[in-house]
């Protein structure tokens, strides 16, 4: 199980992931989580969003340098140690995170390259794993 | 219809049409003879009508009488483009204005603009000139021919325009800008042939992208550019796109304006010289003497029979190479190198000599990377630093940082192995490089002091 997650090329610049937002507004895309870093001279944005397909043929249409990955997302319960689990749950499959951030602080992407293998050391916990239709379908209220 | 001229090998050269074949494919015996002929007749001309040249010879103690063989030539003054806006503006004119039926100027980025003026038979030799290199590419009286170049005071529009008439081909004269509508006009009326800067035509083929026009279905099979040079690697990725085939020519507004030599099918690089108008030398651009036959140096011309403005010797800073070997395509016209330089865009960056045509092929061979760029020098930390802003292609994107720098750093090494210094390269977002109706530019000086 895993969800779409749209990368985009973005230079570091005023203005210029206000454009790439601009398009989801104008297409009543809702963006359901994100993560944004820069090497100073540009940067890679990486958005959770309830209509990935849309999302991604919007950006390629409008000339934007745009990547679609499949990314693992957990839905954590909201108590101490529940991130650490996950986590060392990777550690001790030998599965390295490459990158990982939080939708909502109880949804958590993580990124790696294996992701069935990471599925599957996660398999004998609580947590649950989330797909593209529960982001498209959860409201951030019920999240919460 | 659209289909791209197949490889030079497989071209069948004698279904091409060639304008005038008695002078295009004549021997070089004949083309040196004509060129001495209309030498002696042009210097005669230029020092009993222009006093600037009479003045100018007079100090050098050459006499029109002088001039018995076509080496004699380096007898005669070089002009440059200082001497044009020196008599600004019709100074260098030979013939009364009356005689004159079209003026041009160019743009004047720097100064005052230059003013040329032509009479009836510069005219006739110009059109000649163009529809010459449009039948290189293929072009005949049954094409329908789309102008994307401004017409007004540029050479470009009404230069092209008039020899394509001369051909016989339909004219539609759109003029430059409203990308749109030009592709809804080669929708509509069936065009054939599109005559562009290549940095504007590459903006036709992505709007008409975008819009979702179906290139390779269209009526569109030649484009002519010119206006600025074309860069191999634009050219290539315009033709695979575009599904045409496109061919570039050569001129200046100082010697008459495009058509000064046009590209054939068989040797992409290069352009035959319209020699029996023009003669040339190639000089080392710091003495002025003459290289040897083959060898790379400064472009400079002598326009043979040209009657509104004669010039003589005129040094036009482009750096090329000529040969006269015969060409597959029939022609035995000289034939000189693209220019890819000039002598005088030659930067110098911490000591070394870089040249944007070495940034232009490094970018060109990345495939990963758009065939645009632009090259900003400055020392604000004291020290030269150039920084090449690159476009990363829209499919050529990863989501990992490591790879894009990694990436990054490929860029930087090859551009440094050639350059020979290394830059600091910088990944932009797909198309934000400014595609420019007219010259594109690709350098941005802004060393101080």
């Amino acid at each position: 199980m895993s969800v779409s997650q749209i990368s985009v090329f973005v230079e570091s610049k005023p203005g210029h992931l206000g454009n790439v937002l601009e398009g989801f507004e104008a297409k009543g895309l809702s963006v359901r989580g994100f993560s944004a870093a820069d090497t100073g001279g540009y940067g890679i944005v990486r958005f959770v969003v309830d209509k990935p397909e849309e999302a991604l043929a919007d950006l390629r249409e409008r000339g934007f340098a745009v990547r679609l990955t499949k990314v693992l997302c957990v839905k954590l319960h909201d108590r101490p140690g529940e991130l650490a689990s996950v986590l060392n749950a990777m550690a001790e499959a030998k599965i390295n995170v490459v990158y990982c951030y939080s939708l909502v602080s109880t949804y958590v992407v993580l990124a790696v390259n294996d992701i069935a293998a990471a599925e599957a050391a996660l398999a004998s916990g609580t947590l649950e794993l989330v797909d593209d239709a529960e982001i498209a379908a959860f409201p951030c209220e019920k999240a919460l | 219809m659209g289909t791209p001229m197949p490889s030079p090998d497989k071209i069948d050269f004698s279904t091409l049409p060639i304008y005038k074949p008695d002078v295009e494919c004549t021997s070089r015996e004949r083309i040196r003879a004509i060129q001495l002929a209309k030498l002696i007749d042009q210097v005669n001309y230029t020092y009993d009508r222009v006093s600037w040249y009479r003045d100018r010879m007079d100090e050098l103690h050459v006499r029109p009488s002088d001039i018995k063989t076509l080496d004699d030539v380096r007898k005669l003054p070089f002009t440059d483009k200082s001497a044009l806006r020196e008599t600004f503006p019709f100074g260098l004119f030979a013939t009364s204005l009356d005689e004159i039926v079209e003026m041009h100027a160019s743009s004047g980025t720097t100064g005052k603009p230059i003013v040329v003026g032509y009479t009836k038979e510069d005219m006739d030799v110009w059109s000649e000139c163009i529809a010459r290199l449009a039948q290189m590419a293929g072009v005949t009286a049954g094409d329908r021919v789309q102008m994307a170049f401004g017409y007004g005071m540029f050479t470009g529009g009404f230069g092209l325009h008039y020899g394509i008439l001369r051909i016989g081909g339909m004219m539609i004269p759109a003029g430059a800008g409203n990308t749109e509508r030009h592709i809804q006009m080669i929708n509509d009326y069936g065009t054939t042939v599109l005559i562009a800067t290549p940095s504007y035509a590459m903006h036709i083929c992505e709007v008409g992208e975008k819009l979702g026009f179906d290139w390779a279905a269209s009526s569109l099979q030649i484009g002519l550019f010119g206006g600025e040079p074309c860069p191999p690697g634009l050219k290539a990725e315009i033709e695979a796109r575009m599904h045409i085939t496109c061919t570039d020519n050569y001129g200046l507004t100082e010697v008459m304006g495009p058509g000064v030599s046009g590209e054939c099918l068989a040797h992409r690089d290069q352009q035959h010289i319209a020699e029996d108008h023009f003669l040339w030398e190639v000089v080392d651009p710091d003495t002025g003497e003459p290289v040897p036959e083959g060898e790379m140096g400064e472009l400079v011309l002598t326009p043979l029979d040209k009657r509104g403005i004669p010039v003589l010797r005129y040094r036009t800073h482009d750096l090329t190479r000529v040969t006269t070997e015969p060409c597959e395509c029939g022609r035995t016209l000289a034939r000189m190198d693209k220019v890819r330089s000039r002598s005088d865009d030659m930067l110098i960056i911490r000591g070394t000599n870089v040249f944007p045509s070495q940034v232009e092929d490094v970018i060109a061979s990345i495939p990963r990377l758009a065939p645009q760029y632009r090259m900003i020098i400055d020392n604000e930390s004291g020290l030269d630093r150039l920084t090449i802003e690159v476009e990363i292609h829209p499919d050529a994107f990863s989501d990992s940082f490591e790879d894009m720098n990694q990436f990054t750093q490929e860029v930087t090494a090859k551009l440094q192995s050639v350059l020979l210094l290394r830059p600091v390269v910088r990944l932009l977002e797909p198309n934000s490089l400014e595609r420019t109706l007219g010259k594109a530019k690709h350098v941005d000086d802004r060393r101080r002091g």
